[in-house]
Parts: C-alpha cells; sequence; structure tokens
C-alpha cells in the first residue's frame, strides 16, 4: 500500500545520499503524481545548492593572497607548544601555584616541635585506624506498632446497710443472709416500719457513683 | 614528491610553520567553502576559516593520529562556526538579500574570471549564486550547519549529532526543516511547499 508520507521521507533521504533511484522506487514513483513531483523538486533544489559549490569557490588567484595572509597571522600567533603551555596554565593556574607554593616554601621548624607534631599525628593516625576497626553494634531497628491496651472503668457502688443493735441474734443472722440474696440490704432497711416515718423521695437525686458503705453495729438514729 | 599528512604533521608538532602551511594549502578549499556557505559572506568565510587554521595550529600538538587529519579539522571547523553563532560574530546579514560576488568573479587586478560577465552562462550563474545563498540566509544557523554536513560533507545524522552536541533526532530534523525550506524557496513550483514542511515539522 502506497503511503505518501513514508515515501517522501525516502526521498529526502534518496535524494540527499544522492544513490541511483531503484526499480521499485521509480515504479512507486510513477504511480504517484504527487510524490513524483516531490521528488523532482528535492532534486532540482539540492543541485541548485550543489552548484552553489562550484560557482562559490573563489578563483585561483585568490589562494596565494589568502595563503600570505594566513601565514602572517599563524607567524605572530604564539606557537603551539606555548600556546597549549599557556592554555593549561590558565586552566589549572590556581592549583599549580597554590602547590608550588607549597613545596618551594620553607619554614624553619625547632626540632623539638617538630617531633612534637610528628608524634600527635602518628598517635591520631593509630587512634583513627583503631577506632575505624572497632565494630560498630548495629542500631536496634525500631519498629512502631499500634497496640491496643484494654482501660478498666472502675465503678464506685456504694451502698449503705443499716443494722439494729438490738435485734437478736437471729435477726443479724437472718440479715447477713439477706445481704447474699438479689434484694439488696438498704431497700430492706428502708421499708416503712409502724415506728418509722415513712422516707420520701422528694429531693432525691441518683448520681452515677453509688458508695457502698457497711457500717456495723449502729442504727441510722444511734449517736 | 609530496610529503604525506602524517609527515606534515609530524612536521607541524615540532613547530615547523612550512610544513602547517603545506597542510593548509591541502585543505584549505574545503574549510573556506564551508565557512562561505555557512556565513554567506567572503570576509567573514575568510577570517572565520582562518580562525580554524590559527586554532588547528596552536592545537596539533594534540593531534593524536586517531582519526584523519580531515576529521580533526573539520571538528574545530564545526566548534569554531558554534561558537562564533553563539558570540555574534559575523556581519549578519539575516534577510537581507546583500550578496557580495566581486570577489568570487574577479581575480586580484580586478579582472573578471572566465567568460565575459554579460555572457548567459555568467548570469544565470549569478542569479543562482545569489538565489540560494538568500535562500541558505533564511536557515537558522543550526538548520544550516546541519544541512552542509549532511549534504556537502556526506556526514551521518550520528555524526553529525556528535559534531553538534545534540542528539540524532535534533540533527535529522534540523536537515530536514532545511531541505524543506529551501525546497519551498528554490523549487519551481515553491508555491505548493506544505507537504514537506508538514514532514520536517513532525521530527
Amino acid at each position: 500500500m502506497h503511503n505518501c508520507t513514508e515515501t517522501k521521507e525516502r526521498l529526502i533521504e534518496l535524494v540527499l545520499d544522492g544513490r541511483p533511484v531503484e526499480a521499485a522506487e521509480t515504479s512507486e514513483l510513477n504511480a504517484c503524481a504527487e510524490c513524483r513531483t516531490e521528488f523532482d523538486a528535492l532534486n532540482m533544489t539540492l543541485r541548485m545548492t550543489s552548484r552553489l559549490s562550484e560557482t562559490a569557490t573563489p578563483a585561483e588567484s585568490y589562494w596565494s593572497g589568502y595563503h600570505e595572509r594566513l601565514r602572517e597571522k599563524l607567524a605572530t600567533a604564539p606557537n603551539p607548544s606555548h600556546a597549549e603551555k599557556q592554555s593549561r596554565k590558565e586552566k589549572l593556574g590556581p592549583l599549580f601555584e597554590t602547590m608550588r607554593l607549597c613545596v618551594r616554601t620553607q619554614i624553619r621548624v625547632p626540632l623539638p616541635l617538630a617531633l612534637a607534631v610528628v608524634i600527635a599525628c602518628l598517635a591520631l593516625g593509630v587512634f583513627a585506624v583503631r577506632r575505624t576497626e572497632t565494630p560498630v553494634a548495629p542500631s536496634p531497628l525500631l519498629v512502631h506498632v499500634p497496640v491496643q491496651v484494654p482501660v478498666v472503668q472502675e465503678k464506685v457502688v456504694t451502698r449503705v446497710v443499716y443494722r439494729d443493735r438490738r435485734s437478736s441474734l437471729r435477726n443479724s443472722r437472718r440479715a447477713i443472709n439477706d445481704d447474699a440474696q438479689t434484694e439488696s440490704t438498704f431497700a430492706k432497711s428502708r421499708k416503712p416500719s409502724t415506728d418509722e416515718i415513712p422516707a420520701s423521695l422528694n429531693g432525691f437525686k441518683p448520681t452515677d457513683e453509688i458508695k457502698l458503705t457497711v457500717i456495723k453495729g449502729g442504727s441510722p438514729y444511734e449517736k | 614528491m609530496a610529503d604525506s599528512d602524517t609527515e606534515l604533521i609530524k612536521r607541524a608538532q615540532a613547530q615547523d610553520l612550512d610544513a602547517f602551511c603545506a597542510l593548509a594549502e591541502r585543505y584549505a578549499r574545503r574549510i573556506h567553502l564551508l565557512a562561505s556557505h555557512y556565513c554567506q559572506n567572503t570576509q567573514d568565510a575568510e577570517d572565520l576559516s582562518q580562525e580554524v587554521w590559527l586554532k588547528a595550529y596552536q592545537a596539533v600538538q594534540t593531534f593524536r593520529f586517531d582519526s584523519s587529519f580531515y576529521t580533526w579539522l573539520r571538528r574545530i571547523t564545526i566548534n569554531t562556526f558554534l561558537n562564533h553563532r553563539r558570540s555574534n560574530f559575523f556581519r549578519w546579514r539575516g534577510q537581507s538579500t546583500v550578496v557580495q560576488l566581486l570577489p568570487i568573479d574577479l581575480d586580484d587586478s580586478g579582472e573578471l574570471v572566465g567568460s565575459s560577465s554579460a555572457s548567459p552562462e555568467n548570469i544565470y550563474n549569478k542569479l543562482l549564486f545569489e538565489n540560494v545563498v538568500n535562500a541558505l540566509a533564511e536557515l537558522t544557523a543550526s538548520q544550516r550547519l546541519a544541512f552542509l554536513l549532511r549534504h556537502y560533507e556526506g556526514m551521518s545524522y550520528d555524526e553529525i549529532a556528535n559534531a553538534m552536541n545534540c542528539s540524532t533526532g535534533t540533527a535529522k530534523k534540523g536537515v530536514w526543516r532545511a531541505i524543506a525550506k529551501l525546497r519551498a524557496r528554490l523549487s519551481p513550483d515553491s508555491h505548493e511547499p506544505e507537504p514537506l514542511i508538514d514532514l520536517a515539522s513532525e521530527y
């Protein structure tokens, strides 16, 4: 299947390479008028630019003057080795200057001070070597894991139990037994009797906290 | 018997100016041709090509015979072109149609070279030259350089990309766009340049 875009891509390279057109390409160009026009135009364009080389080439007499001028320039230019040294010097100049200064500079140092400096350097070196040889304990790996901890909510139950001292031992035993029962002793103790003033719930406010206090050996009216 | 390139290069490396000038005489035309196509001005072309030789002379000791002398020299030429493009060295004509034909058609004494200037062939050559130079002037510097290297030097896209320090795709795009522009400017049916320009714009 003929594709003009692909063919034109190939045509550019074909014309640039300057190789002869193959039979398959010729038949392709003959089959498509647009590609043929493009090929001819490209050929014409590159032929014209090629002829520019022939046209733009200066006459022979020009070259003698050209080489004379070039020779003059080269003769006045710094010679290759000097230019190379110069460029190197410009690039690495500051570094080399510092190094040269270090090498050439002579500083008079007293012998004991020099020995002390050498010993200090050696000691520092040994210390550094030993320090690098010391195995370093691997640092513990810290992993953060969220843990759920159950929180016990305490509830304080306060219960007031009244015990009649004057009651008989039998009654006291019964009271102890009643304590084990589901009905609260407090409720039993608050049962209205004939000789008691009936309790009123006026002004009673239930509270969240109940404090259970067992008072032994007393009655509500005992002081 | 003429000395070989290798012999001349070794002598040039030993600071023999005559040997280097002999080398210059061998390759000066090719370098000058590239320069004249690149900057479209005879004086600039001479300045540029002589600067190439000056740089080559100062760097000849770094030549290690890894490649041919011309390959090495062409590398210096391309770098010189690129550096001058960056520094706006050229007396850039840009889109103008000023073409200096005199230094090409006249010799040093001012006499016309070859046939009479009124001959049809000479007039045709002048018109052709002017047309092509103007068409090349419409290209960007990088497109022109890529086109010159591909068309006149026969370099591959990889070599152009390596020399111009860009990707192969960029080099290819530069050449194709240059051809599209030249075709639009120079071909007889220049009223229909769109297909090739569209093709080049895809890259």
